[in-house]
């Protein structure tokens, strides 16, 4: 079972910024009744480990839980054997196991499991309804690794203890306290690092990935987009923690400072100016001249090879302003791919923004950007004073285009291309270019024959 | 392993699920009722899932909101406390909201910690109908069916006169929006005054319009429930709406019931029409005589394709047994159809293999078959079978775009039905 004292902890991370302006024990917010609309912990902790294509990931709970998530992101995989990510494993407990326990039900589907699919590894998650019929989820896992010799981890984020912020820091205790430091990888260099909080969807990491080798910079282990759980037990031995974009697995890399002293750092890599600072970050932090100096070569020869690629883009988007209305850290990162690609950002929403996604939004857009509060009411006010040409928000904003008679790009829709890296700035380029072209939203709001 | 058609599970877990929960079911049926406000009863994952689910399914926005239940409301609360701060915070936050209903459904964690979600209901000022769907029961088909039981029972008002051409269609959970729409069309040809529980057909069924969807868009209203038990007829079509037509019959019993297992195929329709003739004394329009006899030319022109092939089908039971007849009937082989749960009605189908299962079950029959139909899921495993073609049909479909359009009812839909079929067989029969 999961504490409420690791809970209380997870939820008063010292080393998060949000924590900086709330009262000592205050923690993150809790979910109020009818309104909190995001995923559950459960959720969260999925997110974070589905990516193990080389595990199963056996959800002990009811049918909705799996029933409605498996096969949902497009998380990409290397990994040769069968991928389990797009796969759903689930006990769908039913009333009997309620009554008179899960137990027996969660032990033979292990070994159904083994039998059948003989994975690196099993994470078994717990749900709300196995949770609170208190089923030994914990002895259950132990029994079946002892019998089959593989690492079968339990993973305590029922969806009722939080959000899928809490759920994803869950998830990290729990690769914590099973899997890393369990093996020794096979040899290390001065320069292997743990990324964390990257989970490949679309490939984004695909993106990146080839400069670090060119750089010499070795992924030693995943948390988890293309991982595999042999690496992570090895994770020990890393020299440097890189999260990307995540702010729920600060915990563990915090945890990893303390119990193994390996330092982490936070970077970024949408955009041109992110991924290079990005990397430089990475090679700063490893300390070494010659590492810094061959990264700062593929950055001029990765640099000057997307200016030459966007020379067309930046032809046909000379001139043309966007308005941005989006959440988190997509407020300055799509900001600043954006203005990567010679479009001016006139507006950016930092309605659900921390402090620091604020200030950077702010740094990015200038002086005379707008950062919009109450985007939903100032977005089509903005489109009209500066003259945009382009809205880049979710579907609700879409009528806000088609009234504008502007280019529209739904940020939020499952994206099929990766907008990471150099070369996902090409992806956006390109997606951009048939926004613009697209008369759609001007044609779609045209008056009916019996209105005008 | 031999599969047989049992109440029993074969395995004690389940690989590449099938099956959809009841709170689910319970979601879309609300959804089909004008301006109402699905409330999910527990924590905040099983709304959100429900959401992007149905969301990626319709491509439109889902009106559905929880009570978020924590871990220490889970253990301290009735039920009482989350419920109505749910309604409070959403009423507060939003203040132009006005809910025509409140529809309360359970899941699996409020289930078994036993909320009172009856006797919340006295302290809520709007209409409430709740509806026990706890997802370690049934499964979405039966989530749909229970919440239309309920609105019939705690809404509908008791009659004892019928208005003679009143008419109320009770459409199983798998029917998309413009099934319910042809079917409400066909009866209305009849002389029908026609209303359909739940109405998805004005809700989602993907039209464009200013406003962005806080509650229901659209759908039956709630007057429009209350005055059902006014109608001559009610009709159930597929088994799991059965007894919500039973439940309608005890607000009056002079309504006359018909129920169908499907309408899909000429046998079923005939059937179907020549009721409404019998009710009504009068011939069908000329459009309905045409389209039998476009499904009989139809079915001549795919028999050769269809005849020669064999069918993997997956699906909830009363889809499955609508398409297994249709494709039976031109003489289709069907090697397996894989059920979501169990169903009395399953027992008709003519297949080899008949039972409750998931795709890992109904993988074992992709080596033998021409063609799958199955909702998304089977679509990224038949990657590695190129002589197996695929008709996507059932939930989920997150990629294809026009769900809420397809239409498989009635003697239009067999007809496109079995054209679409055929020519998919065509691409892996013959193109080679």
């Amino acid at each position: 079972m999961v504490s409420r004292a690791k809970i209380k902890e997870l939820m008063n991370e010292s080393a998060c910024s949000h924590s900086k302006d709330k009262k000592p024990g205050e923690g993150c917010d809790k979910p109020k009744p009818g309104l909190a609309a995001g995923g559950c912990a459960f959720d969260g902790a999925q997110i974070s480990l589905f990516p193990y294509a080389d595990a199963v990931h056996l959800v002990h709970g009811p049918q909705t839980c799996l029933g409605a998530s498996w096969e949902t992101r497009e998380t990409k995989t290397s990994f040769t054997g069968r991928d389990h990510t797009q796969m759903g494993f689930t006990t769908g407990i039913t009333t009997n196991d309620v009554i008179f326990g899960g137990d027996k039900r969660l032990a033979s589907s292990i070994d159904y499991v083994m039998e059948h699919y003989k994975p690196e590894a099993i994470f078994v998650y717990s749900t709300c309804v196995t949770a609170l019929v208190g089923d030994d989820i914990d002895m259950t896992c132990k029994l079946g690794s002892e019998k089959y010799s593989v690492p079968i981890v339990p993973v305590h984020a029922a969806g009722f203890v939080g959000s899928k912020n809490l759920g994803s820091r869950l998830a990290g205790e729990a690769v914590l306290e099973h899997l890393i430091g369990t093996k020794e990888p096979e040899f290390t260099t001065a320069y292997d690092i743990n990324l964390i909080g990257d989970y490949n969807v679309t490939g984004d990491m695909w993106q990146y990935l080839p400069l670090f080798e060119k750089i010499g910079i070795r992924v030693l282990s995943s948390m988890s987009g293309d991982g595999r759980v042999g690496d992570i037990r090895t994770a020990h031995r890393a020299k440097l923690n890189v999260i990307v974009c995540a702010k729920s697995l600060i915990t563990l890399t915090r945890k990893m400072q303390e119990q193994y002293a390996i330092p982490w750092i936070s970077v970024s890599f949408y955009g041109k100016r992110d991924t290079s600072f990005a990397i430089r970050e990475i090679v700063t932090a490893l300390g070494c001249p010659e590492l810094m100096a061959r990264a700062e070569a593929v950055i001029a020869e990765a640099e000057a090879e997307l200016e030459t690629a966007l020379i067309p883009y930046r032809k046909m988007f000379a001139g043309k302003k966007a308005v941005l209305n989006t959440g988190g850290n997509k407020a300055w990162s799509i900001a600043s791919g954006l203005q990567d690609l010679g479009i001016e950002v006139v507006a950016t929403s930092v309605a659900k923004s921390t402090q620091d996604d604020i200030d950077k939004a702010r740094e990015y857009l200038g002086e005379n950007g707008v950062l919009m509060t109450k985007p939903a009411s100032e977005q089509g006010k903005i489109i009209d004073s500066t003259g945009a040409h382009i809205l880049l928000a979710g579907g609700r904003s879409l009528y806000t285009a088609i009234k504008k008679k502007i280019s529209f790009i739904d940020v939020n829709q499952e994206k099929k291309t990766s907008y990471g890296g150099y070369g996902g700035l090409l992806n956006l380029a390109e997606d951009l270019k048939y926004a613009f072209k697209n008369p759609v939203f001007a044609n779609v709001g045209k008056p009916a024959p019996w209105e005008v | 392993m031999e599969f047989s058609l049992t109440h029993k599970e074969h395995k004690p877990l389940q690989v590449n699920p099938i099956k959809h929960s009841q709170p689910m079911g319970a979601t879309l049926a609300f959804l089909g009722v004008k301006d109402c406000m699905p409330l999910m009863h527990g924590a905040q994952g099983c709304a959100s899932y429900t959401k992007v689910f149905f969301t990626r399914h319709f491509n439109e926005p889902i009106a559905v909101r929880n009570t978020s239940v924590s871990d220490i409301t889970a253990v301290l609360d009735g039920g009482d406390y989350s419920i109505l701060m749910a309604i409070e915070n959403i009423q507060s936050k939003e203040k132009n909201i006005k809910p025509s209903m409140i529809g309360l459904h359970t899941t699996g964690l409020t289930e078994t910690k036993g909320d009172d979600v009856r006797g919340v209901g006295m302290h809520i000022e709007i209409p409430y109908v709740f509806v026990n769907t706890p997802d370690y029961e049934g499964g979405m088909d039966s989530g749909w069916a229970l919440t239309v039981t309920a609105m019939i029972e705690q809404l509908t008002l008791s009659a004892t006169d019928v208005k003679s051409n009143k008419l109320v269609l009770l459409p199983h959970l798998s029917m998309q929006p413009i099934e319910v729409e042809k079917i409400k069309a066909l009866c209305e040809d009849f002389g029908f005054e026609t209303y359909a529980l739940p109405d998805l057909s004005t809700s989602l069924d993907g039209y464009w319009e200013e406003a962005q969807g806080k509650l229901s868009n659209g759908g039956i209203t709630v007057e429009e429930i209350r005055s059902l038990a006014t109608c001559a007829t009610v009709i159930s079509i597929g088994q799991s709406m059965k007894k919500s037509a039973l439940a309608l019959q005890k607000k009056n019993p002079a309504i006359e019931h018909l129920h169908f297992d499907h309408l899909m195929g000429l046998d079923s329709n005939d059937n179907f029409v020549a009721q409404l003739m019998k009710i009504r004394h009068t011939q069908p329009k000329p459009l309905i005589k045409r389209w039998r006899a476009r499904l009989q030319d139809a079915m001549l022109d795919s028999h050769f394709l269809i005849g020669s092939s064999h069918f993997v089908i997956t699906g909830e039971p009363d889809m499955l047994v609508g398409m297994c007849a249709l494709i039976r009937s031109v003489g289709g082989t069907i090697e397996a159809a894989v059920s979501t749960t169990f169903s009395d009605a399953l027992h008709t189908i003519e297949a080899e293999n008949v039972f409750v299962g998931d795709l890992e079950d109904a993988r074992r029959f992709f080596d033998k078959v021409d063609m799958v139909i199955s909702n998304f899921h089977a679509e990224r495993i038949l990657h590695s079978y190129h002589d197996t073609a695929l008709v996507i049909r059932g939930f989920p479909n997150y990629e294809e775009l026009g769900n809420q359009l397809k239409n498989d009812q009635l003697y239009e839909g067999s007809t496109y039905f079995l054209f679409e079929i055929a020519n998919a067989l065509r691409k892996v029969k013959h193109e080679h």
